[in-house]
């Protein structure tokens, strides 16, 4: 049972990128895609990327790094998450409609729901503990 | 029970089960923050599915309707005729996301509906009910081919969701009470230790005392 | 990766798809035909999505789930309706969803 749990919270961030891309090359790429920590690839959806591009000025593409880590923290509560970075927080608050404060922004069930519903492959979950 | 986890009731035993206790603890927050975003990403899919399996549906049932249709007019052979002559060249993009350590598929298709001359078949034998039959069945693959996505991200999402709970609930409720019952038990013995420790000491100095 | 569709069903519905541009086709005849062209699509690298009809699968019985069972995530494997617009009562999604998440969701649609 032990052996299980370790297993499980080996799993839990396995999948996340060994290295991020910036939007901007994401989009200049034929398959944009990063590899994750199990050497498994993730592929962005080019309309996510093409909604992103619209949400930011074109000189702050390069500073975008995808994937989007939404940080599942157990101190911030159940349901709530965090997402950092000036850039990352900037596009999110867009999309929340919401302005975010300073370099990082808490988003709350609904709006992770909407986050995941527009942005499903330009975002992961990050496990924090 | 209890016992089973301790040979001997001692600090060093006290130390390792609270260790463990504290990792099965962890380890069922965790995984119950992964299931929370499990139902969440579920749901979000079962959203899009139910309108999905719809249309598909009501597009495949139109497709077969024309290409019954058609049957009917053109007859049978001529139409397994001129299904054998179209041209096969449908593609599609498949390739993987991830989503929390789950791999689900991202499917990606290029329009498929087609004009008659371009689909292959000889144009002196067919009918304006070939290619209707055609189109209507070139745009349910499309939506087909969109439904298998949502389908298999679902199925995905649901086989993880019950293998996460069925984890969750062996620590809620057999892991965790267990390891706690340990820690009680020897916590407990080590109390009545110190005690017998401390009576036995007091017994020692009464004798000594009274041999005075 | 590009991929190619393939189809398992009565001769009307293997048409049809055949019209539309799908590549790889099976008429049923008899279920251990089927199985063995249904592993064999499974197997192909060439094909990303294998089609096949409610009734087919259920005329393969348990030895469906057990070929099936044993793929990757490719080819996606999706169930479809024939011309009658046959599908089961019980719905597999429906079903994993009410075991996983203990309510009911409705997935199934009317007339479906």
């Amino acid at each position: 049972m032990e052996q299980v749990i370790k297993f499980e919270l080996g799993r839990l961030n396995a999948h996340l990128p060994v290295k991020r891309i910036s939007l901007k090359s994401a989009l200049s790429a034929s398959r944009p895609a990063v590899q994750g920590k199990n050497g498994n690839l993730h592929y962005f959806k080019r309309e996510e990327l093409k909604l992103l591009s619209k949400l930011l000025p074109e000189s702050e593409w390069d500073k975008l790094q995808l994937p989007i880590l939404i940080a599942l923290e157990s101190k911030l509560g159940r349901g709530a998450a965090r997402i950092s970075g000036e850039i990352e927080a900037k596009v999110i608050g867009k999309i929340l409609q919401r302005e975010a404060t300073d370099n990082e922004i808490i988003v709350y069930r609904p709006e992770l729901a909407l986050i995941r519903r527009k942005l499903p492959t330009t975002t992961q979950y990050m496990f924090v503990w | 029970m209890a016992a089973a986890f301790t040979s001997s009731p001692n600090r060093m035993e006290l130390m390792k089960v609270r260790k463990r206790l504290a990792l099965a603890e962890k380890g069922h927050d965790l995984l119950k923050d992964k299931m929370d975003a499990l139902v969440m990403e579920l749901f979000n899919t079962l959203k899009t599915i139910q309108k999905s399996r719809a249309t598909a549906i009501e597009q495949l049932r139109k497709g077969y309707e024309a290409v019954s249709a058609c049957m009917a007019v053109m007859g049978t052979f001529e139409t397994m005729q001129a299904a054998e002559e179209t041209k096969k060249e449908i593609q599609i993009e498949i390739s993987e996301r991830n989503i929390m350590g789950i791999e689900v598929p991202t499917v990606e298709i290029e329009e498929t509906e087609r004009n008659a001359l371009t689909r292959g078949y000889s144009l002196h034998t067919t009918s304006s009910h070939l290619d209707t039959a055609a189109r209507e069945m070139e745009r349910a693959v499309k939506l087909l081919v969109e439904l298998a996505e949502l389908e298999v991200t679902a199925l995905t999402l649901a086989r993880e969701l019950e293998r996460t709970k069925r984890r969750v609930n062996a620590l809620e409720y057999i892991l965790i009470p267990r390891l706690q019952g340990a820690m009680n038990f020897i916590m407990m013995r080590l109390d009545e230790m110190e005690r017998e420790n401390f009576t036995r000491l007091k017994r020692i100095k009464a004798i000594l005392e009274g041999r005075e | 990766m590009s991929y190619k569709i393939a189809v398992i069903g009565d001769p009307e519905t293997v048409i049809g798809f055949s019209l539309a541009g799908v590549s790889h086709t099976h008429v049923y005849r008899d279920k251990n035909k089927a199985l063995g062209q249904l592993e064999e699509f499974l197997n192909n690298r060439e094909i990303g999505l294998i089609l096949i009809t409610h009734r087919v699968v259920e005329s393969l019985g348990p030895e469906f789930h057990q070929v099936v069972g044993k793929k990757g995530l490719i080819p996606l494997v999706l169930k479809i309706p024939d011309k009658t617009g046959y599908s089961p009562e019980k719905d597999e999604l429906s079903d994993l969803v009410r075991r996983s998440v203990g309510i009911e969701i409705p997935v199934k649609t009317e007339g479906e």
